[in-house]
């Protein structure tokens, strides 16, 4: 691979694992967020 | 919709063997300048979730006219966002591959003017979203205007490139192709798979995040949810 494949790849890399575990993370929040309404809501 | 764990799992590591595979694992294609083949394992996966985010668009704003139900008009403007997100990357890539083919980003090639254009009229489904204040009316109005925008659709993926003379590649990923090679083929079709996934758990995590806004607007807020 010449360098600028090198830069590509990495740079890729680096964008889809942010987009993967950024949705890993919003996913958590979400269902965290699900459950504490359905909680609040149970409750009142 | 993608709520299961290990789907998600599996989705992961699919992504990261088309992210690995589309550098180390495969051979750049007989027929393309120098590595820019490899972005067809991008670019034609992110075109092909455009094209069905739009499509869905449409099937959820037909059942939202029929049904009255407002999860399809949630439904339809996720779909319709992340197909705005997934064209937008399919033109960036596209305009990569323009340069090391063509020599320069942007050729005003017909398929580039027409990717264009369907971004302004998904842009024009957006603004009108926000013009409208009665919910009622908004949801309506969007869903008749995402109708007349799928109307497009063809029209400018599939048709125009197809009347004008254009530089774009036509039948590259053909299977038939004899250019390609097996692993070639496997990577993209992974990446098609692994895309497509990508894009169902988006819908499904704006979707949700939606409902929650509907439940939270319905709720007295003043409820303490920390």
């Amino acid at each position: 691979m010449g360098s600028g494949l090198i830069i590509i790849f990495t740079v890729n890399i680096v964008i889809w694992t942010g987009i993967v575990l950024y949705l890993f993370h919003i996913d958590r929040k979400i269902g965290k967020l699900e459950r504490k309404i359905e909680k609040t809501s149970r409750e009142n | 919709m993608i709520r299961h764990k290990t789907l998600k799992i599996v989705l992961t590591i699919l992504m990261s063997f088309v992210l690995f595979g589309s550098f180390l694992y495969t051979r750049n294609a007989a027929g393309f300048p120098g590595e820019s083949s490899r972005i067809m394992f991008f670019h034609v996966p992110q075109a092909w979730v455009a094209v069905m985010a739009f499509s869905l668009s449409m099937v959820f704003s037909v059942i939202y006219l029929k049904k009255r139900d407002v999860r399809y008009d949630m439904l339809a403007v996720s779909s319709s966002e992340l197909g705005f997100l997934f064209c937008i990357l399919a033109m960036l890539t596209g305009s990569m591959f323009a340069r090391l083919t063509w020599g320069s980003f942007w050729n005003w090639d017909p398929r580039e003017t027409s990717i264009l254009i369907l971004l302004m009229i998904y842009g024009a489904y957006f603004a009108l979203r926000s013009a409208v204040n009665d919910q009622d009316d908004k949801r309506k109005f969007s869903a008749v205007y995402s109708l007349l925008a799928f109307a497009t659709v063809p029209f400018f993926i599939f048709i125009v490139p197809r009347i004008t003379i254009s530089l774009h590649p036509s039948d590259t990923m053909n299977p038939m192709n004899p250019q390609l090679d097996f692993r070639f083929m496997l990577v993209f079709i992974l990446a098609l798979v692994a895309f497509t996934g990508i894009f169902f758990w988006m819908l499904s995590l704006k979707y949700r995040w939606l409902q929650l806004e509907e439940k939270f607007n319905r709720m007295d807020t003043s409820w303490d949810l920390d």
